[in-house]
């Protein structure tokens, strides 16, 4: 008995021993799986941000770089065309909402089938397909002063409102803004499309049961149902207005006229690659990422909220 | 997997690791060693060139092309890639190259400090010890290039400014093509006769800012004695709001409220600019002469003429005209500077130039041309004003950031009728003094560079 004992006495030990050797194998081979993936992120995200801090805290004085402290950052608080670039990428948030609620109206009208509802879809979805510089062109001789959106005004005796779109500083950023919303608006449209497609049908006969009208059933039922989409698309939206319209801008306006369409990463592009002022141009990009995380912050802190409430 | 295997694998990976670090610190950073040595002719070179001028000088690539071609033929080790870029990617792209002291070994550059710029940047070499001073000596415009008595680049070929006129609209409008005017009151004078028989005088696009410098360079320039005038106001010895320097502007303005240019002027770029005067829609276009063979091969050699720039000013440079040439540098991080520079010399080799020539029709920047193969009477007249009446072209001689926030912007806003001329004077001083500010080093460059 004893001696059978000793044995799984030495049973037990030898498979603790087993065990904790595998927990350990386990642990290596999970960091060795980890590896690849960590390594693509230390080297793709984390280096260049690390070199961007680092370079904003820096001038480069023909060839070597120099500490300088915040003084980039200084510098920029001081720049006009700077505060000009951050007014006009807050004025491009105003293209936010209206992007949401057009996407959300269209998409509703196509989950209606309405008459044609199919080649509307292809219609609303086709400008989101089209390469930016290629809009952004079109639309420059669209907007010209003798364009076609003049020439048609003047032909139906809308002479009056025949204006300098692009050249006038007044008007360049609206007419901007107006390209990009027509860009933009078949992704959101496609989104909204989508989840209208999953909410149950259910839902919309109790309402006209009920009789409800148009738009109290919308606004009861498909807003709430949405709401998650909305939340998304909104923040996406956000993002782009403040650090994905440089193709816009630079193709149709080059930030003119003046600086009247300038914005932070046209701003970013004329510091770094015009100036040689890589230092600026990296603090800028410090800004930029700082607020965009704050926005993707934000829209986690939200959406946490909202899936606490559901549940 | 058991624990040795898995030390093994670690153990390989490392050493794996620490192979490639080793081999990728051996390509980069060793780019002092060896930098001019010439490599023998057995061993593979390869040369990367960026270059810019087909879009002003139409038959450069076909040119570009065939000299490779003949280069590569007479030395079988080196394979040259040629990549033209876009007249927007020109500068950002080696500025980019540069930050990551990676990219072409020979780049093409406009002249002054969008060569000298990227000089004191580190990203050149000179050229003093990489091409013998008896060829040098024969490019012209050596003096946009040189910086602390190093040549930092060379020419390729010339680029001049004149205004180009349409004859048939000139005769239209009762004006004497053979006499077109040459002081600014005749100018204006023309222009008004032109707008009254119903023609657009002058056609421009400034949309995209370009248009902008020239019309900067070549009207202000009139006040101004000489390119160091224009450093002077640079680094802050006298304003861009002074009388010599801001009179142009209100030439500028006379044009635009007399109604002298296409009323779209602040809605096109500068290239629907000049192709609205090739259409035949207005009379006169303050053009470029690389461009002058392919119009003329357009319109006919008997529509177009050239004229210099109407004269109201009474600065030493006033009645000349402007010249530049668009060369090429040899970066400082290229492992075969020796033989980069060698392919620039073979580009200045007699038979390249007068192929250059044949190609595109433009006059290059080498004094060994012939100039009695130059057939276009035009061409032949710009020769002319060359070897006669030469001054440097302003808009190399400033910092970009002038252009891009003043005279730029300003040029715009005043013919969108935004600004008067007062407040674009102002304009300009401001950006000079924001680049004073964020750019002492440049700064220290330029007060170097005065008188020299």
């Amino acid at each position: 008995m004893k001696g059978m004992n000793q044995a799984t006495d030495l049973v037990s030990t030898g498979s603790t021993e087993k065990r904790a050797e595998r927990k350990l194998t386990d642990r290596y081979q999970a960091l060795l799986f980890l590896a690849p993936a960590v390594l693509v992120i230390v080297s793709v995200f984390l280096y260049p941000v690390v070199k961007l801090v680092q370079y904003s805290l820096q001038v480069q004085d023909y060839g070597q770089w120099k500490w300088v402290g915040l003084a980039n950052y200084r510098g920029l608080l001081n720049d006009d065309i700077f505060r000009q670039a951050a007014k006009n990428n807050a004025i491009l948030l105003l293209c936010v909402p209206i992007l949401v609620i057009l996407s959300i109206f269209f998409a509703i009208l196509l989950y209606e089938k309405i008459r044609g509802w199919q080649a509307y879809r292809s219609i609303v979805f086709l400008p989101y397909l089209l390469a930016i510089p290629v809009v952004g062109i079109v639309f420059s001789y669209i907007f010209q002063y003798n364009g076609i959106l003049n020439e048609i005004l003047r032909s139906v005796g809308l002479g009056r409102l025949a204006l300098d779109w692009l050249a006038d500083s007044k008007l360049a950023l609206p007419t901007v803004m107006v390209v990009i919303i027509w860009k933009e608006l078949g992704f959101g449209v496609i989104l909204f499309l989508s989840r209208l497609l999953s909410v149950p049908e259910e839902l919309y006969e109790a309402a006209k049961l009920d009789g409800a009208s148009w738009w109290q059933t919308h606004w009861n039922i498909t807003i709430p149902q949405l709401r998650g989409i909305i939340q998304f698309y909104s923040i996406v939206a956000v993002i782009t207005m403040i650090s994905w319209v440089f193709n816009y801008v630079y193709v149709m306006t080059k930030g003119g006229p003046g600086t009247s369409t300038m914005v932070s990463e046209l701003y970013i592009y004329q510091q770094g690659f015009r100036f040689n002022l890589m230092g600026t141009a990296s603090a800028v990009g410090v800004i930029l990422l700082i607020v965009t995380s704050i926005v993707i912050f934000l829209q986690f802190k939200v959406r946490g909220g909202l899936d606490s409430d559901t549940e | 997997m058991s624990k040795k295997r898995i030390i093994k694998f670690f153990s390989l990976a490392l050493v794996l690791l620490l192979a490639v670090t080793a081999l990728a610190g051996c390509g980069g950073g060793n780019d002092k060693k060896t930098e001019t040595e010439t490599q023998t002719q057995t061993q593979p070179v390869n040369l990367t060139v960026w270059w810019w001028g087909e879009q002003e000088a139409p038959g450069a690539q076909k040119w570009m092309d065939e000299t490779v071609a003949l280069y590569q033929k007479e030395h079988p080790n080196i394979k040259i890639k040629t990549v033209l870029q876009s007249t927007d990617q020109l500068v950002p792209a080696f500025k980019a190259a540069a930050a990551a002291k990676q990219g072409p070994d020979i780049q093409y550059f406009w002249g002054g400090v969008w060569t000298l710029e990227d000089a004191w940047a580190g990203s050149l070499v000179p050229l003093n010890d990489l091409i013998p001073a008896e060829e040098m000596k024969h490019y012209i415009n050596n003096n946009e290039r040189t910086f602390d008595g190093k040549q930092w680049g060379i020419g390729w070929y010339l680029s001049g400014n004149a205004i180009a006129y349409n004859k048939d609209l000139f005769n239209k409008a009762g004006l004497d093509p053979a006499n077109p005017p040459k002081t600014w009151d005749e100018f204006i004078a023309a222009c008004a006769k032109l707008k009254k028989a119903g023609i657009t005088p002058v056609a421009a696009g400034v949309k995209d800012g370009w248009f902008g410098g020239w019309l900067w360079q070549l009207l202000n320039k009139q006040t101004l004695d000489s390119v160091d005038d224009i450093k002077k106001a640079a680094v802050g010895e006298s304003k861009f709001t002074d009388e010599k320097y801001a009179q142009w502007w209100g030439k500028l303005k006379e044009l635009k409220d007399k109604g002298y240019f296409n009323n779209d002027v602040a809605s096109l770029d500068y290239q629907q600019g000049q192709d609205m005067w090739l259409q035949g829609k207005a009379a006169m276009v303050f053009g470029n002469d690389t461009f002058f063979p392919g119009w003329i091969k357009q319109m006919g050699v008997d529509k177009v003429g050239i004229m210099q720039v109407p004269v109201y000013g009474t600065g030493k440079m006033a009645d000349t005209i402007t010249v530049t040439a668009q060369g090429w540098g040899v970066t400082s991080w290229s492992k075969q500077q020796k033989e980069a520079a060698n392919f620039l010399v073979f580009m200045h080799t007699p038979d390249r130039i007068k192929a250059w020539y044949d190609n595109t029709g433009v006059l290059p920047a080498d004094d060994r041309f012939d100039a009695s193969a130059v057939q276009l009477p035009q061409m032949k007249q710009m020769n002319e004003w060359y070897l006669t009446k030469p001054s440097l072209n302003m808009e190399n001689f400033i910092p970009s950031m002038l252009e891009e926030r003043g005279i730029f912007p300003g040029v715009q806003l005043l013919l969108s009728g935004e600004k008067n001329a007062k407040d674009a004077a102002a304009l300009t001083e401001k950006a000079i003094k924001e680049w004073r500010s964020s750019n002492p080093a440049a700064l220290e460059k330029f007060k170097n560079w005065i008188g020299k």
